[in-house]
């Protein structure tokens, strides 16, 4: 199990230092991209700064697998998790604030607050399920 | 009572230690080993960027929510057309212009504004400046601040943030006054205080006054110039450490090292952040409002006497060749003394009577409403807590205008925008 946990961690780590190199590009670029259920911002603030935040969890789960059993190390796996939480929660609570007013009137429509929540993602909200194992870890370990 | 010799003494302190004191082997905890992570450059500077990255991301998004997403409508759509069809008098006239409305000029007719920003009268601009768009501003601010402190992370940004504060003459811990400075520059002079020596406590007063945004100000250029707010925060960082720099080494005095205790991380309690929200979010109603209402009735008297066209004659070459922005920004920067956020959203009127002509103008305008002088609150507040060395203080703020706002006009330039 020991095993199969470290190779996880380190796959999402490969992924998030992807994800965060392809950001950074795509911010400094000034020109985002879709690909799929997948959306890379094109500013400066979420495409540079996030993708750069997003770059050092995966460089934290990746050389926090290493004797992942040290506390120290188990550590720096929850910080890399901890990095896209809270990237993945600006992301939702920015999607929540703009689903919220209507364009005209007071409150936005049904139908207009359900689409503020439809794919596109940020690459953070993509990694945050995979992120949420390292709960399990924790409660394992006791 | 007897005596004891020096031997006997130690023998007492080994026995009474013996008693009291067990030695185990501590065995560190995930929350130490976390803790841990935060303090140590290689990964606590990655962990600060995010931080100060989801303070941002959350500011903006609230305070863009209940601004853009409500109070723009409530007062543009509703309370503005309310008072200019129902408030005695009409467009031209002296208390219509002072309480509701000033109106501007479009194909040489007198017409009344479409929104709050460039009414500028005490019942619309006075009112919609505190309470729509910076009150949630603050709101957010100083809960997201309260919850850093409660958390116990600020300390550890104070020992990040260490041998970067000690290059300008000050120390980790200058970090908290910065901070509550982006809320509001007031508590942010008081928290100077917490620095040891005059010259390190001049050197932060000065930085506070000159550069660091109040969290008004930020909110307001939120709105007005949104794709560049970013830049012009990064300007005046950028001239905190360097303006910084060179204070560290003209003024004289002692910077001395910190010793800090930093506390374990924790969860804060709502009945602590509900308090200190609470007495926060009071001193800025008490304070903001009347001061930007009586702002817009100051400027609209020096408006509608003739002297503020008076004085943008006289400072016409400084600004325009100097600056690099229209001689109409007199009038913002006077307000700018009463409230630096009633000043900005006078820049954004101006910019949409077409006075100021392009983005650059308006950012070099937002750049200079923030760094020429302090507002009254933060003067008052540098009187009590600074006294004599506020007079240092000014005419280094003097100085620091002029060249950053000329910088400002020089990089222009030499990106051929203006």
């Amino acid at each position: 199990m020991k095993n199969v946990l470290k190779w996880y961690f380190v796959s999402l780590g490969i992924c998030a230092l992807i994800l965060g190199f392809l950001s950074v590009v795509s911010g400094i670029g000034g020109e985002g991209f879709i690909f799929g259920f997948l959306e890379m911002p094109s500013d400066i603030f979420r495409g540079v700064i996030g993708g750069f935040i997003l770059l050092f969890s995966g460089i934290f789960y990746i050389d926090g697998t290493r004797k992942m059993e040290d506390i120290h190390q188990l550590a720096k796996v929850v910080m890399g998790s901890i990095l896209i939480w809270i990237l993945a929660g600006c992301e939702i609570f920015s999607m929540i604030c703009s689903s919220i007013p209507g364009e005209t009137g007071w409150l936005n429509s049904p139908q207009g607050f359900l689409v503020s929540y439809m794919p596109p993602y940020a690459p953070s909200v993509v990694l945050l399920p995979f992120s949420i194992i390292v709960l399990y870890v924790i409660k394992e370990r006791g | 009572m007897k005596k004891l010799n020096m031997e006997q003494r130690w023998r007492l302190i080994d026995s009474i230690i013996r008693e009291v004191v067990r030695y185990v082997e501590y065995k560190h905890t995930l929350k130490d080993a976390l803790s841990e992570l935060t303090v140590k450059p290689l990964t606590g500077i990655p962990i600060a960027i995010a931080v100060l990255y989801g303070f941002w991301s959350v500011f903006t998004s609230f305070a863009g929510l209940i601004t853009d997403g409500f109070m723009v409508k409530l007062f543009d759509n509703y309370w503005l057309p309310w008072l200019q069809d129902n408030f005695p008098g009409q467009l031209g006239d002296w208390l219509y212009s002072l309480m509701v409305d000033i109106g501007h000029i479009e194909n040489g007719k007198l017409v009344p504004s479409d929104s709050c920003f460039e009414s500028f009268g005490v019942l619309t601009s006075g009112l919609f400046i505190p309470i729509g768009v910076v009150l949630p501003a603050i709101f957010i601010f100083y809960l997201l601040m309260t919850v850093l402190e409660d958390t116990g992370y600020l300390p550890r940004l104070a020992i990040l943030v260490d041998t970067v504060l000690h290059r300008i003459g000050l120390h980790g811990y200058a970090i908290v006054p910065t901070i509550l400075g982006f809320g509001c520059n007031v508590p942010a002079v008081a928290a100077t205080r917490i620095l040891e020596t005059k010259k390190q406590r001049f050197i932060m007063m000065t930085l506070l006054a000159i550069f660091i945004p109040c969290g008004a100000q930020i909110s307001i250029m939120q709105n007005v110039i949104p794709d560049y707010t970013g830049f012009v925060i990064l300007y005046l960082l950028s001239g905190y450490f360097l303006f910084g720099f060179i204070l560290n080494k003209i003024v004289p005095g002692r910077s001395p090292e910190i010793l800090i205790d930093v506390p374990e991380l924790r969860s804060p309690t709502m009945r602590n952040i509900s308090k200190k929200m609470w007495i926060r979010i009071r001193g800025f109603l008490v304070s903001a409002i009347p001061l930007v209402m009586l702002g817009s009735f100051v400027i609209g008297v020096l408006y509608l006497a003739g002297i503020i066209d008076f004085l943008s004659k006289i400072l016409e070459p400084l600004f325009v060749f100097w600056f690099g922005v229209p001689k109409e920004t007199t009038a913002p920067l006077i307000a700018a003394f009463m409230r630096k956020d009633l000043a900005i959203a006078q820049l954004q009127g101006l910019r949409a009577q077409g006075v100021i002509s392009n983005t650059y103008q308006m950012v070099s305008a937002v750049v200079l409403t923030s760094i020429y002088f302090p507002c009254m609150a933060t003067f008052v507040m540098m009187l009590r807590e600074g006294g004599k060395a506020l007079i240092g203080a000014l005419l280094a703020l003097l100085a620091a205008a002029f060249l950053f706002g000329g910088l400002l006009h020089l990089i222009w330039i030499v990106m051929g925008v203006m």
